[in-house]
């Protein structure tokens, strides 16, 4: 190492000043201690490797799949946290619990169907813009258009949620709007209802749409349409037999991520939906408002929900390759 | 194409951005209404709400609560993300694809899913609900997106670069800290910022891990149960000001920098 130094110093490099001496990365890499530090890493570079490789795995093994696994371990017990004395017994109960009474199963599976629901109706909603966007602009108006859409994303869950309330409240200004119009008597109880929630969350995800989208609409050759017209395809048939088909991928992508974030939010639909709109996220939550005792069921419902996610979402993208294949 | 279907485009187009801002343009408004109660129209104008919100000293405590989180928080993130990184990028080994999954999936789980699971593994490490338990969740659930980013920028790194500054004299160790760090720079400033606003915006996980003392959005919600108030208004204001400030300049800046590498 010493002589790496010393040549360094005579070619005015990486280690040293523009006068030869060594600065101080020279004098670093010559100090003993640092010496002493690279001798117990050593040379190998499978040995480096492995050192350096070491922090980042043990902080993924227990921080990131960790708190995933301890929670389905948890589902499994019968007490979480164990009280002093007591003994912490294996058991299936918290999810048979869930098949037993439809106050769980239910929220369950409005979850789930609100949030298929949304996400199509968060697709139907960005696919024009953002065919809009790629399209029709201009590279150079694209990016400053594009922008102007992300500013409200930067804006927090709740502060958006709370936009909602004000826009559909009984004396909000939809309600203002349509009456100054003339077209309604009584203001229309739009809030704590499923319509309500619905507004919120497709609001809460739109850009997680909007961007895959976006990208895939813009990687698309404009040629291929051209083509397609050259053969006679109207508007409609380029656009589902060419457009539509090419950005199966962004379509894809862009639901999962939206899927999956509808299923998970809990103060939006507590804040937006009423008694007839209980997601699961708040059937969960229930759980750990009170008694500990009560924490292995709550860890059951949300490994359920975890899973059935999962299956939904490994379904769907598999339906959507089959879909890109037939197509190609 | 023709021009009136360019019309209808740009009409959606313009409708969407009336959709995005409008509820937020309609919030702001709000907060400078003279009445105590919510609702449109407003028929006269007061600055006191927001007066209120920078005198009273538990919203402010509340508001340096937030961002002391999010620093904390963001500092653990970019550290470890980076490191991640690092080794996800820098060679083949066996068990990559699966180490790459398991960093992306706090990404990936619901946000409730996310907190309960959290919630529980706080409790089997014994860190108590408080600001340690925000950070520690915070800082876990923002690495995957470092970790994203940095990799992004790691791959267009010119291995020469290194080779040179091997040449020259520097071991790996100098190598990575005098070329590697200084053109990572960017990527870790953009992601930066991306896990303060993050964590500033964050309810489902500080509202699980908290203790007694709130993070901002947990102290609107709580605010919100109890009735709706232009006071919110003014805090919810406050809050997206700074948040929307922050995510422009953030945005530019990564643009800035894109451009000239």
């Amino acid at each position: 190492m010493s002589q790496d130094v010393a040549a360094a110093g005579r070619r005015r490099d990486a280690v040293s000043g523009s006068d030869g001496s060594p600065v101080f990365w020279g004098r670093l890499i010559a100090s003993a201690p640092y010496r002493a530090l690279m001798a117990l890493i050593g040379t190998s570079p499978t040995r480096q490797f492995v050192l350096l490789a070491a922090l980042p795995v043990l902080w993924v093994l227990t921080q990131h799949l960790g708190p995933m696994l301890q929670m389905l371990r948890v589902s499994f017990t019968d007490a979480y946290p164990v009280a002093v004395g007591a003994e912490q017994n294996f058991t299936f109960d918290n999810y048979l619990r869930f098949f037993g009474d439809s106050i769980f199963w239910m929220p369950f599976f409005r979850t789930l169907t609100f949030a298929a629901v949304f996400t199509f109706c968060t697709l139907i909603i960005t696919y024009p813009v953002a065919y809009f966007l790629a399209r029709h602009v201009s590279p150079k108006n694209r990016m400053l258009m594009l922008l102007l859409l992300l500013i409200p994303f930067w804006v927090g869950e709740i502060v958006r949620t709370y936009a909602i309330m004000i826009l559909l409240g009984n004396t909000g200004a939809v309600n203002l709007a349509l009456r100054t119009l003339g077209l309604i008597d009584r203001p229309i109880p739009f809030m704590y209802t499923s319509f309500s929630m619905g507004a919120g969350i497709v609001y809460l995800t739109a850009l997680y749409m909007l961007l895959p989208l976006y990208s895939a609409l813009e990687k698309l050759p404009k040629s291929l349409n051209e083509a397609a017209a050259d053969l006679g395809a109207g508007a409609w048939t380029r656009f589902r037999r060419v457009t539509l088909p090419m950005t199966l991928e962004g379509i894809s992508s862009g639901c999962t991520l939206v899927f999956l974030i509808s299923t998970g939010f809990y103060a939006t639909p507590v804040l937006l939906g009423g008694p007839s709109t209980t997601v699961f996220a708040e059937t969960i939550a229930g759980f750990f408002h009170v008694a500990g005792d009560e924490w292995p069921t709550g860890a059951a419902f949300a490994t359920i929900m975890f899973f059935a996610a999962l299956v939904i979402t490994f379904a769907f993208q598999r339906v959507m390759k089959a879909l890109r294949k037939g197509d190609s | 194409m023709t021009r009136s279907t360019r019309i209808f485009m740009s009409c959606i187009y313009w409708a969407f951005v009336l959709y995005v801002f409008v509820p937020l343009i309609l919030m702001v408004l709000m907060g400078f209404k003279d009445s105590k109660f919510i609702g449109f129209p407003i028929t006269s104008w007061t600055l006191d709400w927001y007066v209120g919100v920078f005198e009273d000293a538990e919203i402010l405590s509340t508001f340096g609560y937030s961002v002391a989180i999010a620093v904390l928080s963001t500092a653990i993130s970019v550290v470890v993300g980076t490191w991640i990184a690092v080794v996800l990028e820098g060679r083949k080994f066996w068990g990559r694809a699966a180490m790459f999954g398991m960093t992306i999936l706090p990404a990936l789980v619901p946000g409730i899913i996310s907190a309960i699971a959290f919630r529980i593994y706080a409790r089997a490490l014994g860190i108590e609900p408080g600001m340690g338990a925000i950070v520690w969740a915070h800082a876990v659930h923002n690495v995957p997106f470092v970790v994203l980013v940095v990799m992004a920028r790691l791959s267009t790194l010119p291995k020469s670069q290194i080779e040179a500054a091997r040449d020259l004299g520097a071991d790996p160790f100098v190598a990575f800290l005098r070329i590697t760090v200084p053109y990572l720079v960017p990527a870790i400033i953009g992601a930066s910022i991306f896990c303060l606003l993050l964590s500033f915006d964050d309810f489902v996980r500080s509202f699980f891990l908290g203790g007694y003392e709130p993070t901002l959005p947990v102290l609107i919600f709580a605010k919100l149960r109890s009735g709706m108030s232009p006071e919110i208004n003014a805090i919810a204001t406050v809050a997206l000001v700074l948040t929307a400030v922050v995510g422009v300049w953030a945005e530019r800046f990564t643009r800035r920098t894109n451009k000239e590498a």
